[in-house]
């Protein structure tokens, strides 16, 4: 096997799995959240109207109308410990979804965005072994090593220390998608270089920079 | 060699000892180059200090300080160390000289901590919001304009408040002595940005940033400039704007330093095992920023 082993893809919405919680997939459902989401009402989702639906409480609040009640979309759309929402996350997701590259987010895009956070959630509940609503260090090595990822334990605290926003020692939801997000592109950077596949490459400065520059989720 | 682009003669010999001062101040240009000795990837002139500045300063926004007799050949160290966040050459205690040019009245705001001016205490408490004595990136924003008045990009701001942030406590914010000396860092880079803003676009194609890449000593070819135009052109005009020039510039110092610690024998080639390469990248990653 590999050094960073077969991964088998982390439960990514836009990997047409079926959603866990079907409900949650009904359009209509869907359209009642996108609108609550779109505060402007532009038809479009901005970065920052997205921060804030996944931000607790931010929203929720103000006119409670429609199906979904704010605690569903709490569940749904939160980190789960009080605080922002990771921004590079969102700006992640905006990458990965925002087909049209309009900088927003239309009804159709937030579709697979809310099946990537959904089942993303899934996944994060299933490593987070205790139910502390934050996994550490060792869910965090069975999250990855189920993934595929062969890694050092030196390479996971590593790990922790980059994405444990919360100076907690262990790492919330959001940060935990980053942190997936992040190793599934670099690693696929880093396997497109090394054909023999035996771990190591070789690449030349200019090789190297343009690489990291071009760095897409 | 693989990577392209002629040997520049005049920069960066290769063997010269990195700067210290951590990740990307605006370089000096205007210096004597030390001599060439082979260089491979080029690297911003040895002698720079980083967080000097470049000679222009000033442009647009309300100076820091007020009037200074400006000009090309002021002397660096006049400025204080701007990038020297480090060094803790502002910590409290060496904030930008003088404050005796605020504007007068300071509209009834309480007086500036000592050492900084009223004009920048003013911008500073306009941004704070939530009167936490900090901000954020996000609260920073407000505070910074690209030239064509839009505000800084989220991620540029993150880049820098978590430079100049020296208290690391659960997310990065900055306080008025961190701010007074991001907001000098951001004055040097507009100087040198503008300096090769050529056509006075107010911002930059690929040919200008291959110019300022030069200048900065790296020896990159204009494949490169193009693909950094790419990447970071956010209106598809084929040009970037100050802020994404200013992370470009960052990344590419930090990234290139990076890369010759791993480069021991100064190939410009290196063999790097999987997990290395991770650990080199993974501060990075500005994955897409468009």
């Amino acid at each position: 096997m590999a050094y960073y082993g077969q991964q088998q893809q982390p439960p990514a919405g836009y990997y047409n799995q079926p959603g866990a919680q079907p409900s949650q997939n009904d359009p209509n459902f869907l359209w009642g959240v996108f609108q609550r989401v779109d505060k402007d009402k532009s038809g479009q989702i901005s970065a920052n109207e997205l921060s804030g639906a996944l931000s607790n409480g931010k929203w929720i609040d103000k006119d409670r109308s429609g199906s979904i009640s704010g605690n569903e979309l709490q569940q749904a759309l939160s980190n789960g410990t009080w605080t922002p929402f990771n921004p590079e996350t969102v700006r992640l997701m905006i990458g990965m979804f925002d087909r049209d590259r309009s900088g927003t987010i239309s009804f159709q895009e937030f579709q697979q965005l809310w099946k990537f956070v959904t089942d993303w959630q899934n996944c994060f509940r299933t490593y987070d072994r205790d139910n502390s609503g934050t996994i550490d260090k060792n869910e965090l090595k069975t999250a990855l090593t189920g993934f595929g990822y062969r890694l050092s334990d030196r390479f996971f605290d590593i790990l922790l220390v980059k994405f444990d926003r919360q100076g907690r020692g262990t790492i919330a939801f959001d940060d935990f998608v980053q942190c997936c997000v992040v190793m599934q592109t670099l690693t696929s950077a880093f396997r497109a270089y090394d054909t023999d596949q035996d771990g190591v490459i070789q690449i030349g400065y200019e090789q190297f920079l343009t690489l990291v520059f071009n760095l897409k989720s | 060699m693989s990577w392209g682009g002629p040997p520049q003669q005049q920069y960066g010999g290769y063997g010269a000892p990195p700067p210290q001062q951590g990740p990307g101040a605006p370089p000096s240009y205007s210096q004597a180059p030390p001599p060439n000795r082979g260089q491979i990837y080029g690297q911003p002139p040895p002698q720079q200090q980083y967080g000097q500045p470049p000679p222009q300063q000033q442009y647009g926004q309300p100076p820091p300080q007020g009037y200074q007799p400006q000009g090309y050949q002021q002397p660096p160290a006049s400025y204080g160390q701007p990038g020297g966040y480090q060094q803790g050459a502002y910590g409290g205690g060496a904030p930008p000289q003088g404050g005796g040019y605020g504007p007068p009245g300071g509209y009834g705001a309480p007086a500036p901590p000592p050492g900084v001016s009223q004009e920048l205490w003013n911008w500073f408490q306009a941004v704070d919001q939530d009167r936490s004595g900090k901000i954020t990136a996000i609260e920073l924003r407000q505070a910074l304009m690209n030239g064509n008045s839009t505000p800084f990009n989220e991620e540029t701001c993150r880049l820098m408040v978590g430079m100049f942030d020296k208290s690391k406590d659960f997310g990065d914010k900055i306080d008025i002595h961190e701010f007074a000396a991001l907001w000098k860092y951001v004055q040097d880079w507009k100087g040198c940005f503008e300096r090769f803003d050529t056509d006075r676009s107010g911002n930059i194609d690929a040919q200008e940033l291959g110019n300022a890449f030069r200048t900065f000593g790296y020896n990159l070819s204009p494949q490169f400039s193009d693909s950094v135009i790419r990447v970071f052109d956010r209106r598809g005009m084929r040009t970037i704007n100050f802020d994404d020039f200013i992370q470009a510039c960052v990344m590419l110092k930090t990234l290139t330093d990076k890369f010759r610690v791993k480069d021991t024998q100064q190939r410009g080639v290196i063999n790097i095992g999987y997990e290395e390469f991770l650990e080199m990248v993974l501060d990075n990653t500005i994955m897409a920023v468009k």
